[in-house]
């Protein structure tokens, strides 16, 4: 019987709290009241409970030591707390512990969230430019038929390529001499599918039979020019711009007396720009693979033409002027010039307004063509189209462009020769034709390309005129010569003809 | 000063008095129950070979529910030993001063523990952080706190 008997703290001769040391005496009860013990774990450990759950609290609300608060220091058992711990106790610690979870979820979530949202807007304001730009330079009409103010008309590849036309303006800007991308930048629409009300209701009123036996009966004129947008970016603008080139560097040497360079901004690696009293200066790795340091003014290999700063821009001038006084001259008319010119917002903004300028032009020349039938010819003007008519659906053309039978024939029915024959002659023609987006619509593109091109003519000559008036400027420098009114005479020695004289 | 903390540490004190410290440890002052200081030397083969060191204890009023905080002397020409828990500063980084500590243990028992920190010590080093730790570290090292790399 006693064997199975099991002792309890109360059964203890002398009981010592493991965290106070003191000691109770079973023989001798002194404490008045006397305090409760409590025995919580697998070892000899004893504690006042007042103690230990003194010591619990403590180490509970201690973020290193809550893990272990708990458990017996000596044994590790785990101890048991019984507590009134209503419902609702329970319930709100839950809560509390769920709430610092989803706290640290929103940490995490909050931060992409945010990149996230910087991230949309800056796309949105991209796109949102991107098809200003497209608007600005097709011209409302043709801007509504393939694009539309209304985003849920786009297509997909829209998402894409207006957002990037932006970056690329801006990007055209800072590689060297590319201003000639800009214009098929804009022109990679033509073979965008119409979308939006307007072209569905073109396309029903073609559609039906007596309307679209008016396009066969070749009702419509032809059109021919102003040429194919696609032609017209990749063949004609590079061609355009390399006779212009030549012409420019001709008068450039007949101006100035020497040679255009070929890179505009010399030989200095990277970018410089001035933004007041803040110098940026972005420097690439240079041709020889090193890099070049961020403040290093010296750090050019020797036989690198120097591209100097503006400091001491005479000295290297006159290193320059060994093999050409006139190159010499331009480049520090240059100089001065470039020191109002190099802001990063400049250049920048410069890139971004150039839709608008297009526009201008455009609009402008077609003021200007009401004066010549010559000027309306080139820009491809039509007259007011018949009477009663839908202008025609913009593919119009190229759905019934032969009168081929193939093409009324359903394509499960061609053969093979005849299906490649014929997809050959639809990619062809939207090549050398445009899609019929662009033929038949008034050709705003066409006009703001020639404005375009006719601003950067102006724009180039301009920059040559100010070139010109600053190296004349430069040249014509003289410092003004005085006498010595005002200066001791006896100071001064003095030939002794002057002497004589006096 | 609080009952509690007076208490316990009267009794500590009366148990060293009677009982004597273990080898190695000698109680210099405990004059009053806010700070003692002992002597440490390292018995027997080790790197610390007739070399003693003074550890300071510090108590507040919740004692021994918090823990004391303990530290090497480095005044009046006295200095820490080099040892890789060690802070040039005094400063141990050890976690039964931390989050190890339980009231189970006691005043000697600290001190009986760090001489066998010292004692298992297989090179003499400082702490690799030590330069940095010393220069920004608080006055107290229970306000610091360490990270608990390893067990020696």
């Amino acid at each position: 019987m006693s064997t199975t008997r099991v002792p309890t703290i109360n059964d203890l001769r002398v009981k010592l709290c493991y965290i106070c040391r003191e000691e109770e005496r079973a023989d001798q009860p002194s404490d008045n009241p006397p305090r409760a013990w409590t025995h919580p774990c697998n070892c000899t450990l004893i504690a006042h409970e007042d103690c230990l759950l003194k010591w619990i609290q403590s180490s509970q609300s201690n973020p290193s030591r809550a893990p272990n608060a708990l458990k017996c220091p000596q044994c590790g058992t785990q101890y048991e707390i019984e507590s009134d711990e209503p419902v609702i106790l329970r319930v709100l610690a839950s809560g509390n512990q769920v709430l610092q979870r989803f706290g640290r979820y929103f940490t995490v979530f909050g931060a992409a969230a945010a990149v996230g949202i910087v991230g949309t807007s800056v796309y949105v304001c991209l796109t949102a430019y991107g098809a200003w730009a497209v608007e600005q330079f097709i011209g409302k009409e043709m801007f509504d038929l393939i694009l539309t103010d209304d985003p849920i008309n786009w297509t997909w590849s829209a998402y894409i390529n207006l957002p990037l036309l932006p970056i690329s303006l801006i990007l055209s800007r800072f590689t060297s001499g590319t201003s000639s991308m800009v214009i098929p930048s804009l022109l990679v629409w033509p073979p965008a599918p119409p979308v939006g009300e307007r072209s569905r209701r073109l396309f029903e009123y073609w559609s039906k039979p007596e309307n679209s036996s008016r396009i066969r009966d070749g009702l419509l004129p032809k059109y021919y020019w102003p040429p194919p947008p696609i032609l017209f970016g990749v063949v004609g603008v590079p061609i355009v711009r390399s006779i212009y080139r030549h012409c420019f560097g001709n008068l450039y040497y007949k101006l100035l007396g020497t040679p255009m360079p070929t890179q505009r901004r010399g030989a200095r690696p990277g970018l410089r720009f001035n933004e007041g009293p803040l110098i940026i200066r972005i420097r690439a790795v240079d041709d020889e693979g090193h890099e070049i340091g961020q403040d290093e003014e010296d750090g050019h290999p020797a036989d690198e033409a120097p591209a100097p700063p503006a400091q001491d821009g005479a000295a290297a001038g006159g290193q320059d002027a060994n093999a050409d006084p006139n190159a010499a001259a331009v480049q520090a008319a240059e100089q001065l010039i470039e020191i109002n010119a190099s802001s990063l917002g400049r250049r920048i903004g410069g890139a971004l307004i150039i839709p608008a300028i297009a526009s201008t032009m455009g609009t402008l020349l077609f003021r200007l063509s009401r004066r010549s039938s010559l000027l309306r010819a080139f820009l491809g003007l039509r007259g007011r189209k018949a009477t009663g008519l839908l202008p025609l659906p913009p593919w119009g053309r190229l759905a019934l462009f032969p009168e081929e039978k193939e093409l009324n024939m359903p394509w499960k029915q061609l053969s093979v020769f005849q299906q490649t024959r014929v997809g050959l002659k639809i990619l062809v023609s939207a090549f050398l034709g445009g899609s019929r987006t662009w033929v038949d619509s008034d050709p705003v593109w066409w006009r703001n390309a020639v404005g375009f091109g006719l601003f950067v003519v102006a724009k180039d000559c301009i920059h040559l005129l100010h070139l010109w008036l600053a190296k004349r400027e430069l040249e014509s420098r003289r410092v003004k010569d005085r006498d010595f009114a005002g200066v001791d005479i006896r100071e001064l020695d003095l030939l002794p003809s002057f002497a004589e004289l006096i | 000063m609080g009952s509690v903390s007076a208490r316990r540490l009267a009794k500590e004190l009366r148990e060293i008095q009677s009982e004597g410290c273990p080898v190695g440890i000698t109680l210099v002052d405990a004059s009053d129950f806010s700070k003692w200081l002992f002597t440490i030397e390292v018995m027997g083969n080790s790197q610390y070979q007739g070399e003693a060191y003074t550890l300071q204890f510090r108590f507040d009023a919740q004692y021994p529910i918090s823990s004391p905080a303990v530290q090497f002397v480095v005044t009046d020409g006295k200095e820490a030993p080099v040892h890789p828990h060690v802070y040039s500063n005094g400063h141990i980084c050890a976690s039964i001063l931390g989050s190890e500590w339980s009231p189970v243990l006691s005043v000697i028992a600290v001190c009986v523990t760090l001489q066998s920190m010292l004692a298992s010590c297989k090179k003499k080093e400082r702490p690799a952080d030590n330069d940095r730790y010393v220069r920004t570290a608080p006055d107290n090292p229970k306000k610091t706190l360490f990270h608990y790399d390893d067990d020696t």
